[in-house]
Order: C-alpha cells, then structure tokens, then sequence
C-alpha cells in the first residue's frame, strides 16, 4: 500500500513539473515557485484594485504565468506602510512581491515621507488618464471663455474636485493662467463623485475629473466638458467638444495620471525580467484593452527600463514643482 | 403610481430561487458581519464583492444590498450584550442597550427593540426610496458644504447632554477627541498633521480600533477590576427564553413613535452627501432627547436604543438614493457597491433608472426582503444570543479580549489597529475610572472631521465670508436658527430662572 502510494505522489509530481514546464510562456530563467504577493495600497473595490484584478485575470485567462498571485491589501498610514514594506522587501521575498503603483501614489509618498522611485524597481506603466474641466447645469457660465472672462472681471470662481493628481494640476493651471488661489479656488474631495455632488448641486462652479467618472452626466445632459486639460483634443465623441488650453493662446496642461506596477528593489534580473514580460503581454491581452475603453483609460506602455525612466523623471518634475 | 407598478416588477425580478437565495444569504451573512466588531459592512461589502464578479449584476447586488443592509440590524448585538460597538451607527445603540440589558437586566427586550425599530425604520426609508427617490437624491443635493457644516454643528450640540453631571470633564474628552481625529493627512492640502514622522499615523487613528478600545477593552479592564460577580449574574438567568425576551403591549407602543420619527428623519439624513448612518443615528437619538421620555436616555431607555436604531436603518435605506439615481456614494459602503457596479458591466449614474429598470428597482424590491428576512433570523438567535450574558464573568473577560483583539485587527488587517485598540482601551478605562465619560470624546471623532472638511470647504466656497456660510441659502438659514435655539434654549432659561421671571427649580 505504502509502495503504491509513493508511486502515485511521484507521479503527481512529475505530472506538476511537467505541467509548470509546459503552460510557462513568458521566458527569462526565472519561475515562480512560491505564491506570489500583489500588494494594492487602496481599499477592495478602489481603482488600483481593479486594475490589480484586471491584469491578474488577464494573466491567467491567458495561461501566461502559472504563479498563484494574491492580492494583498496594506492600507495603512494612507498606503504608505505597504509601499515602504515593499521597498524594503528582502531578497528571498522579493522576487515574489509586486505593487501597483499610480501616480496618485508617487505624489504623497515622495510629498510626506523619505521614499523614492529610486527604491523600487519600476516594471511597468499600463495606463493613462487625463482630467477635463466640466460645468454643471446650474453653473454660472457656458464656456471656458466665459469663464476666462469672469476671472478678468475680478470674479472668484470655485473648482472642486479630487486630491492627489488632481491638486497637482490645479496648480499647473493657476500657475499657466497667472491667477491668484484666491480667485480661482480649488476645493479638494476623497473622491471625484465628492466632487460632482458639488457641482450638480451648484455649490461650486467647475469640477475637475476624469472621463470615466464624468461620461454618465455629460451623456444625461447633467454635466459639460468646458476645458480639456490636456495636449490634444479628447477623441470620444462626448467629449470631443471640449477645447484645449493652446485654443485660448495659453500653454496647455497636462498632467498624465498613470497606473502601473513595481517591484521591490531587491528584485533579482531575472524575476524582474520574467514579470516585466508577463505584464507586457498581459497588456497585450483582450481582456486588459476592454478594461482600458469601458473605464475611459488611454494605453500608455512602457515596461522595464522605460517605465523606470518615466517614472523618476516625472518624480524629479514633480519634487522641483513642490520646492523639493 | 407608476413607480408602484415598477417596484412590483422589481419584486417579479427578485422572486427568482437564485435572487431569493442571494437575498437570504447576504441577510444571514450581514448578520454575521455586523455582529462582529470590526468587521462591518464595508467590509463585508469589499470582501465578498470579487465573489460577485461572475454573477449577473442582479442577483450580485441583491446580495451585497442584503448584506450591507442586515448588517445594520446585527451591529446592535455587540453593542446591547458586550457595550461593543461593532461599527460607528452602534455607538448610540450602546449608550441605552447596554444600561437595558445589564443594569435593568432586560437583555431579550434590549435587542427585540433595536430589531423591531430597525425593522419600522428600514420599512420606512424604502418606503420613501421607493417612492421618493430621485426627487430625494435631487434634494440632497441642495446641501453643500455650508449646509452640511451647520447641521453637524446641530449633530454636534448633541455632546452638551452627554458630558452628564460634570460638564468641565465632558469639555475635555470632547476637545482630545477632536486632537486624536486631528491626526493623520490633511485632506484640503495634502500635508501630513501630527504623525511625529511615523508613518502609520498617516493614516489617521482608525474609528474602528478606537471605539472598540474605549469601549470594549475598557469594559474588559473595569471587569477584571470587579472582584465581585455576582452582581452582574444574579436575576439574568431567569429570562434567558425567547418568551422571556418579547414585548409587552406597552413596550411596542413606547417604542413605535420614536422609531416612525427616527425612520423619517434617518431616510433624509441617509440621502445627504457624506453623512450616512452615523450622523443618523446621532441625530435620531438627539431628536429623541427633545421628546418625553418614561425613562430618563443613558439609563436603559427603550425609546433611546428605538430612536438610534431605526436612524440607522433608515439612513442605510435613503443613502441607496443618490447611489441609484445619480451614481453618488454616501458612504464607503456605498463607494465599494459603486466600484461593484462598474465590475458588472453597468454604469452607475443619473441614467440607471431608465437604462437598467430591473436591476434598479430589483435592488429595492430586494431591500424589502431583505428587511423581513434580517428580522427573522435576528429574532431567531436572540435566545442563543443570550446565553452569553450568562457565561460567567471569568470566562466572558478572555472572550471579549478576543474578539476586541480580531475586531480592530481585521479593520485594516494589521496591529497597528490592535494597538490602537490597547492604547485607547488603557486611556477608555482610567479616563471612565476617573469620572470621566468616554461618550462626548467618540461623538466629537466622528464628527469633527466631518465638520472640518466641510467646514473648510464652504469657507473656500464663500471666499472666508462667515455670513455666507450661515446664511447661504434658505436651508442654511433655518438649520443656522435652529443651531442658535438648541445652543442659547439652556442659557436664555438659566437667567430666566435668575431674574424670577420664569419659575422653577434655578439651574446650577
């Protein structure tokens, strides 16, 4: 009995490496053998969850790593604990941790504390959002140039909307149009619905969002885009109206709001070569292209050293634009 | 009429076995949740909702509505047997529940109230979101900032009869519980406030954790201080049965007033931005201190645990307003099912109504069901909910320490949370030792952040001007009135009662 029941786990696990061996598509001398830990520093639900979910799911529909992956939420200190746990990670872990990380994500952590880019290894930027300005159907003004026209006038005019990428590019627009905060007033919410409430509610005159949790409004009427903070024209056909701040003489804002993942620094080649692979083809992947068009999201890839680059420059530009 | 004929479609959508099965299901499992402190409904909401993925959107939300729904009804058990909290609607809850099931030794009749008033609320908001709901989404939306500052500073007067005999100790907690949720990042700028450069503190002090130290850990210390048992057990035993546990006549009569009224109130408080079940259930109890009442509220007062929890439930059922009509989230909870919405394929916004009829009023016609469905499983287990009062003390103390232990872990899944909970439980039982009262410091760290960023917020709006704020619009005036009366009412007595003017007792 004994006999037979070392031949069938033999059996069981020669069937298991042979199977690892087979289905590993992406190539690079690293396999995972361990589960692997995908910290998410935002609660179940959020943003970054479902992008961490849409990326897992594709990963998997698609056979493109065998690795068990599982979700880990670290919330603390405002995600900060998760994001320096990571950072930190020591060797034997490291080639199993991953972490997605926004730009939402870089702005406090290299704002609030001593964390840098420089301490991970950054794998990949999978996705862009942009911000438009959007008036309500209670707002005082029809049109950005009315509303240009109001700030000439010595009006004050009130924005509401989120914090983190959103403060960052209030700024850049006050900082482009030569107006005082005084006069042109930002109101930071949790949320971006915060915001919204705000203005269908009247309270405020323009509210800063992104498409995806805009298009509803504009398509019942309730909200219009008034200004494209960005440098070209939105391309969907709601919000394709909404002209840039070059149309008015002034330079255009932009700041790209992007989603992606990194790694602990201690992260060895190989295994960083090995999930740099898996999340480029994971973006490859039906799944992951239905997830960027239903929430509005521009692809914007960039894996390996290119994320890393992107990612320390707009660090550097954002530390010198806080006086850091 | 047109929106009876469309709840009865929502019920032909619902009465399918799988929607029932989902609907019986998230009640039991809200139950659970809300019986667990720390757990809670958002919880619960965020960690059943990657399950749901697969689901048709229907039946998804039918169990997550049931769930986030029921969990309201089970958070009042923890707090009547344990003085608990499970979750921030449950602190008022605890002030009478408590009293009622220890001290009066009523335990049975202690949670038949909350579930029957939880039950007349809940009928109540869904009552009114069935027939009222986007117009009631559209009304709340006339409350911006300055009108959401002025009626938490209403909210807010509620601590003046908390701070009981001795106010000068009531003032002090109320102002360190502003300190403590002071703590963490500042919202409108981004900076971080009072961290001492640690990184947890960030984060802020999590309610939950707090609460359950305060409350719940405290109480664990104030028991081992208690050598003698026998008062706590003596006289409980003997109504530990269901028959033991029902209502009198009269009972349901006390209690039906303060729970058609909190119902109301709770449903429009529900409906507004940000406030959710909490403020509902503050200002539910705060309504009721206006109204007689045969027993004085803090004591064991059955109209105080009807008044709070048919706030709570109400709230819960009017915060799906502007959720369903308009895709704004008044609450985390609410956050979370609008995240699960878009998983499901749907977009949530002012057009869900016309877009997706069944899945919309399926979800209401569920709350209905889901209503019923909590109440019978909540008067169900009442009599095995009840033998806890009867372990002994000894047994009980480890128990609780336990559960306090698991409630503030699993909040965020780390012990920073469970020593939050150690800190403030240390703090809770010397400052309660002390003659201190715990209750105004937990009111104010509810409501002050609140306060704070609204507060701030309409002063951005108004460009600093006060009279602006108070006197915004037609809302903003009434609520700044009736601030002004509830605030000046005792003082304009007080010297009353000096000059001779008006006779009666002098006040101190």
């Amino acid at each position: 009995m004994k006999k037979f029941a070392a031949i069938v786990l033999a059996a069981l696990v020669a069937v298991a490496l042979f199977a690892n061996g087979t289905t590993e598509e992406a190539s690079s001398g690293f396999t995972p053998e361990k589960d692997v830990s995908w910290v998410c520093t935002s609660k179940p639900g959020g943003g970054s969850d479902i992008f961490t979910t849409q990326i897992k799911d594709a990963m998997k529909a698609n056979g493109i790593t065998n690795a068990n992956i599982v979700t880990d939420y670290i919330t603390d200190g405002s995600g900060e604990v998760g994001r320096l746990q990571v950072s930190t990670t020591n060797k034997a872990k490291a080639d199993y941790t991953l972490l997605t990380f926004n730009s939402g994500d870089l702005m406090p952590m290299v704002k609030n504390t001593d964390n840098r880019v420089e301490n991970f290894r950054p794998l990949a930027i999978m996705a862009v959002d942009k911000q438009l300005l959007f008036i309500g159907e209670q707002s005082k003004y029809s049109s950005w140039q009315e509303v240009m026209d109001a700030l000439k006038n010595g009006q004050k005019i009130v924005i509401a909307g989120s914090k983190g990428d959103d403060i960052e590019t209030y700024n850049k627009l006050i900082a482009e149009l030569g107006v005082a905060e005084s006069q042109l007033s930002y109101i930071a919410n949790d949320a971006t619905s915060g915001a919204i409430t705000s203005l269908l509610g009247g309270h405020v005159d323009l509210c800063m969002s992104k498409p995806a949790a805009a298009s509803q409004y504009v398509e019942a009427g309730k909200m219009k885009p008034v200004l494209a903070l960005s440098n070209n024209r939105f391309s969907s056909e709601l919000l394709k109206d909404a002209p840039t701040l070059s149309e008015f003489g002034y330079n255009n804002v932009e700041v790209p709001v992007w989603r992606g993942v990194t790694a602990p620094k201690a992260m060895s080649d190989s295994a960083y070569a090995y999930w740099a692979e898996c999340l480029k083809k994971a973006s490859e992947t039906a799944e992951f292209k239905a997830y960027l068009s239903k929430n509005g999201l521009e692809p914007m890839y960039l894996f390996g050293a290119e994320a890393e680059a992107y990612m320390l420059d707009y660090q550097k530009t954002y530390l010198a634009s806080i006086g850091k | 009429m047109e929106n009876f004929a469309l709840l009865f479609h929502g019920f032909q959508v619902v009465f399918t076995l799988q929607n029932i099965g989902a609907c019986l299901l998230g009640a039991f499992l809200g139950l659970i949740v809300g019986a667990m402190p720390g757990i809670g409904s958002l919880a619960g909401v965020a960690l059943l909702l990657p399950l749901t993925y697969k689901f048709n959107p229907t039946t998804a939300i039918v169990l997550l509505g049931a769930l986030y729904y029921s969990n309201m009804y089970g958070g009042a058990f923890s707090a009547i047997l344990l003085n608990i909290p499970g979750d921030s609607p449950a602190v008022m809850t605890a002030l009478d529940g408590y009293p009622m099931a220890t001290v009066k030794k009523r335990p049975g009749q202690a949670l038949f109230t909350a579930n029957l008033a939880s039950c007349i609320g809940g009928t109540i908001g869904m009552i009114i979101l069935a027939f009222l709901g986007p117009a009631l989404a559209d009304a709340g939306l006339h409350f911006g900032p300055a009108e959401m500052t002025i009626l938490l500073l209403v909210a807010m007067t509620s601590i003046g009869w908390l701070v009981g005999s001795n106010p000068t100790n009531g003032v002090v907690l109320t102002l360190l519980g502003i300190l403590v949720a002071s703590i963490g990042m500042d919202l409108q700028s981004g900076s971080p406030r009072f961290n001492f450069g640690n990184v947890y503190l960030l984060g802020g002090v999590k309610f939950i954790p707090f609460v359950i130290g305060t409350v719940g850990f405290a109480q664990v210390m104030k028991l081992m201080d208690e050598k003698d048992d026998k008062a706590k057990e003596s006289g409980i035993t003997e109504r530990l049965t269901i028959r033991g546990s029902l209502l009198s006549l009269h009972d349901v009569k006390r209690i039906l007033p303060p729970a058609i009224r909190s119902g109301i109130l709770g449903t429009f408080v529900g409906v507004l931005p940000g406030a959710g079940a909490t403020t509902g259930a503050f200002l539910g109890y705060a309504v009721q201190r206006a109204f007689k009442n045969e027993e004085p509220l803090g004591t064991g007062a059955m109209q105080g645990i009807a008044a709070c929890e048919a706030a709570n439930n109400a709230a819960a059922a009017g915060a799906f307003a502007p959720l369903l009509a308009l895709g704004i989230p008044g609450s985390g909870t609410g956050a979370v099912l609008l995240g699960g919405l878009m998983m499901w394929g749907l977009n949530p916004g002012p057009l869900l109504f016309q877009n997706e009829p069944d899945f919309a009023w399926g979800l209401i016609a569920s709350l209905f069901i889901a209503n019923i469905f909590a109440l019978m499983i909540a008067l169900g287990v009442i009599p095995m909910l009840l033998k806890i009062l009867a372990v002994p003390v000894k047994v009980l103390i480890p128990i609780i320490t336990v559960v306090c232990i698991v409630g503030s872990y699993s909040d965020t899944y780390s012990f920073y949370g469970v020593i939050i909970m150690l800190i403030s439980g240390v703090c809770g039982y010397l400052f309660e030792k002390s003659g201190y009262s715990t209750a105004p410091m937990l009111l104010s760290f509810v409501l002050a952040p609140l306060l704070e960023d609204n507060m701030r917020k309409a002063f951005v709006i108004s460009g600093g001007s006060t009279s602006k704020v108070f006197f915004n619009s037609a809302i903003s005036t009434v609520l700044t009135i009736v601030f002004c009366v509830l605030i000046l009412t005792p003082v304009i007595r007080a010297i009353l009662k000096k000059t001779g003017i008006l006779k009666g007792k002098k006040t101190k």
